[in-house]
């Protein structure tokens, strides 16, 4: 007898419905597995046979075909093994009475029969459900992650015997209930910025960098707390929205890095070791294509820790992306876009020694030592980074004052004020935030008064500034503007723009 | 063009000999134009002096008039000026000093020999607000002197960012022009040969060697009537350029630094020997006779001034100022950019800052 079960297999983000069809003959028992599978997937045999047998069921001494179609596309992965099952099942008449049309499956099985999570679960469900499915059945591991999915009916089975009994109705399991999403606040991170001390330059540009979705460079030297600074970044952006985390959530569902949450609501935070290469920034793989750091930070933080150590390659590719938010993959399997939406943070040492500028050690770096250190991060990437700004190695007294700092929160609300400023100006352009601004933008809403024009005109003059900083500095201006709610950009917040320049600023 | 004494001159130095060799060379004949006239009858002591096979050399290069002739082509098409000892334009000062280069090849405003002459000098690690003053220290006095100094990053460039407006600058360098060192400088160094003078003793294809140095510097205390020197550590190159000035009675001047500042301990010690301290302009105007003009009053806002001031004690973090005036870091980083603007802060790196004297 024939029988056919959905399932779906992930294509990037991306889900496609593969139908399994099983036949049984007669004739010597074997197993043939038909329809592109990889490894994983021809294992399954083994996996079926003993959870079958395991669950009390029958695998039959039959000859078994199987058959995942679209025969065309790649399968990869674990998650056939419950359609594969039930399949069997079907076909052998063990399930009798079960309509099983419409249904997805989903699932890895253990030998003892009972199901195991499988990666990817959100974006197949919402594929599925964009291409009419409202019916699922998957292992009970992934259903916190599934409850966020609205308007389908998703049954968690812990076992394949829960399956079966669900399905010929002796113990119909519950749907599972839709999860409302909450927002992270700034206390469900780690860090605050009330307990970082001191810092204020560097807390101010921090403050600008997320209001203004402006990429920031930190520079100071070793134990400065760039790192500490960096982390409390994602704490003062505003709350993900419900759909920012289904993003987030189906890239981090893919890579298989979810956490028990089910969701990801707190923005990630990402710092790929400097080794990285090219490949483990922006995504790829033998066979399954998968996300990069760059597209696992999507919505939040890219944090390079020593920027100039990465090799070159590496920082040259995150040039595309910094400019369009995705990334598209492309390996022999075929081409997968995934979205790489994140503000950049790096740090770095002043010069090789780490000590230029400290107030009490010596650098020991000649100049053109200094200018062979910074030349390492080339001018188009530099070029991508509106604000650099110092950090001050800290004092011993200040780190055991008591002095009150302002905390996260706090800034945030202030974030949140400039962001909504901007989403009033932008309205429903591609541009979100000042940092998106294109020459258009910034001719309409950056006019600068004939003060401005002259102070930039003297600081490119007089601090030898490079030109396409120019734009640069006039969207951070703006950005400032904006924090004081003020119309026009003055004076002052273009002097202060062009102070976060200390790196085309050395001399 | 060249006369035939000073094309003599440019032959012999043509040969990679070493000083002393050409002092003796000289001696032996008086001039290298009699040497070359009577070389088959000097031949014995020439080959005692420079060996065999350069003996050779010399010998061949001067049976036509090939070698001189494309001798000269070739440093016409470097752009290469030579102002040999026989040349009008050889600096009297230089002139004077125990081992005055032989020929003087120049790239630039030769003409600039001719004018009064001033070094000043600095080391490559100088405090940030030390080199501005150094600038305006170069730009202040390019209208009566022409500025004589190295190329390197530090006190050099700020000498020449200060001087190069005015054209009257004089970049001394330890090696060829086939050569530039540290390469960064290329772009300074093709500004200077355009609006200035650059010189050096050495051939074109002569490799920038760490001895050679020293050896530079006397050149550059040699043009000048006097030296400043602005920063130099223990070991720094400046105080050799000091002590050169100093041995050939040229008035030496140099600024003062505070305990325990790295970049001045070479500063302080001249100081102590035979320096003249100078923490204005005056101090080395008077030295020469020399009516400055006055620097015209820069204005400053409230804010401007209380910040300005707030660095009188030299140099401070922005929170100290910010204790010091009561105005908000932001808006101090604003403030300090227009007095950097002004010339009047500098920053020192980790959100430091210092007033510029």
């Amino acid at each position: 007898m024939l029988s056919k079960v959905i399932s779906f297999a992930l294509a990037g983000l991306d889900g496609i419905p593969v139908e399994v069809e099983t036949d049984i003959n007669n004739g010597l028992p074997a197993y043939e597995l038909v329809g592109l599978p990889d490894a994983a997937v021809k294992e399954s045999r083994e996996r079926v046979r003993s959870a079958l047998k395991n669950s009390g069921r029958k695998f039959p001494a039959q000859k078994i075909t199987v058959n995942l179609a679209p025969a065309d596309v790649k399968k990869e992965g674990s998650c056939f093994d419950l359609a594969i099952a039930v399949g069997i099942l079907k076909a052998t008449e063990q399930l009798t009475g079960a309509d099983l049309a419409g249904i997805v499956f989903l699932g890895e099985l253990a030998l003892d029969g009972s199901l195991r999570p499988v990666t990817g679960i959100l974006p197949l469900l919402i594929s599925a459900k964009a291409k009419g499915y409202t019916s699922f059945m998957i292992p009970s591991g992934n259903a916190k992650e599934a409850a966020y999915i609205a308007g389908v009916q998703v049954y968690a089975a812990h076992t394949l015997t829960e399956v079966v009994d669900h399905l010929s109705k002796l113990a119909p399991l519950p749907a599972l209930e839709t999860a409302k999403y909450a927002g992270a606040s700034p206390q469900d991170y780690n860090c605050d910025l009330a307990y970082v001390k001191g810092q204020a330059t560097a807390k101010r540009a921090l403050e600008i960098a997320v209001s203004g979705g402006h990429n920031i460079l930190l520079v100071g030297p070793p134990g400065a707390g760039k790192t500490m600074l960096a982390r409390c970044i994602p704490t003062i952006m505003p709350s993900m929205t419900f759909e920012e985390a289904l993003e987030v959530t189906k890239i981090h569902s893919v890579a298989g890095i979810l956490s028990e949450e089910g969701i990801v609501s707190l923005r990630p935070f990402r710092t790929p070791h400097h080794t990285a290469t090219t490949v483990s920034l922006c995504g790829g793989g033998n066979r399954t294509i998968k996300p990069g750091e760059i597209s696992l930070a999507h919505n939040g933080v890219l944090f390079l820790d020593e920027m100039p150590e990465y090799s070159r390659s590496a920082l040259e590719s995150l040039r595309q992306p910094l400019e369009d938010g995705v990334i598209t993959v492309t390996r022999s399997g075929g081409a997968v876009t995934f979205p790489a939406n994140f503000m950049l943070c790096a740090s770095m040492n002043p010069c090789p020694c780490g000590n230029y500028g400290s107030a009490d050690k010596i650098c020991t770096c000649t100049p053109a030592a200094i200018h062979k250190y910074r030349s390492r991060i080339s001018g188009p990437l530099l070029d991508r980074i509106d604000i650099q700004v110092e950090v001050d190695s800290v004092k011993y007294d200040d780190l055991v004052s008591d002095a009150k700092e302002e905390s996260s929160a706090a800034v945030k609300e202030r974030v949140e004020r400039t962001r909504g400023i901007q989403r009033a100006r932008f309205k429903e352009g591609k541009v979100r935030v000042n940092a998106d601004m294109g020459e258009r933008e910034m001719h309409e809403f950056c006019a600068l008064s004939r003060e401005c024009e002259e102070i930039l005109r003297l600081s490119f003059d007089r601090l030898k500034l490079s030109a396409r900083a120019r734009a640069r500095i006039i969207k951070v201006a703006r950005t400032i503007a904006d924090m004081e709610g003020a119309e026009q950009i003055a004076p002052a917040h273009i002097l202060e723009a062009v102070s976060y320049r200390t790196y085309d600023n050395f001399n | 063009m060249y006369t035939k004494e000073e094309k003599a001159e440019i032959w012999l130095d043509s040969f990679h000999l070493d000083y002393g060799k050409k002092a003796r060379l000289y001696q032996l004949a008086k001039h290298p134009l009699e040497l070359a006239r009577r070389f088959s009858s000097l031949r014995s002591e020439i080959e005692k002096i420079v060996g065999d096979a350069m003996c050779n050399a010399l010998a061949s290069s001067l049976e036509t008039s090939e070698y001189v002739n494309g001798l000269m082509q070739t440093y016409a098409e470097k752009r290469i000026r030579c102002v040999s000892f026989s040349s009008p334009l050889y600096p009297e000062l230089l002139r004077q000093i125990p081992d005055s280069p032989f020929v003087l090849y120049c790239r630039g405003k030769a003409e600039l020999l001719h004018e009064r002459k001033f070094a000043i000098v600095g080391s490559r690690r100088t405090l940030p607000q030390i080199l501005r003053t150094a600038e305006r220290y170069a730009r202040d006095l390019s209208p009566y002197f022409s500025i004589v100094t190295g190329i390197a990053d530090g006190g050099d460039s700020a000498v020449i960012a200060g001087a190069l407006a005015s054209g009257k600058l004089i970049s001394v360098l330890a090696y060829g022009f086939d050569y530039v060192y540290p390469e960064c400088n290329r772009v300074l160094l093709e500004k200077v040969e355009k609006q200035g003078l650059v010189l050096t003793e050495h051939l074109p294809d002569e490799a920038p060697r760490s001895f050679l140095f020293p050896a530079r510097n006397r050149i550059i205390a040699g043009l000048s009537e006097g030296v400043l020197v602005i920063s130099g550590g223990e070991k720094s190159g400046t105080r050799i350029t000091a002590d050169y000035a100093y041995s050939y009675g040229r008035d030496v001047f140099a600024f003062p630094y505070s305990l325990g500042v790295e970049s001045g301990i070479g500063c302080n010690a001249i100081l102590k020997e035979y320096a003249k301290l100078t923490d204005n302009l005056v101090d080395i105007a008077d030295a020469f006779g020399i009516n400055l003009t006055e620097a015209e009053e820069v204005l400053l806002t409230g804010a401007e001034l209380a910040v300005y001031n707030s660095l009188k004690d030299g140099e401070a973090h922005i929170s100290e100022i910010a204790e010091r005036t009561g105005l908000k870091q932001h808006e101090i980083s604003s403030v300090l950019m227009l007095l950097e603007m002004k010339k009047l802060a500098a920053p020192c790196g980790g959100n430091r800052w210092a007033a510029v004297k």
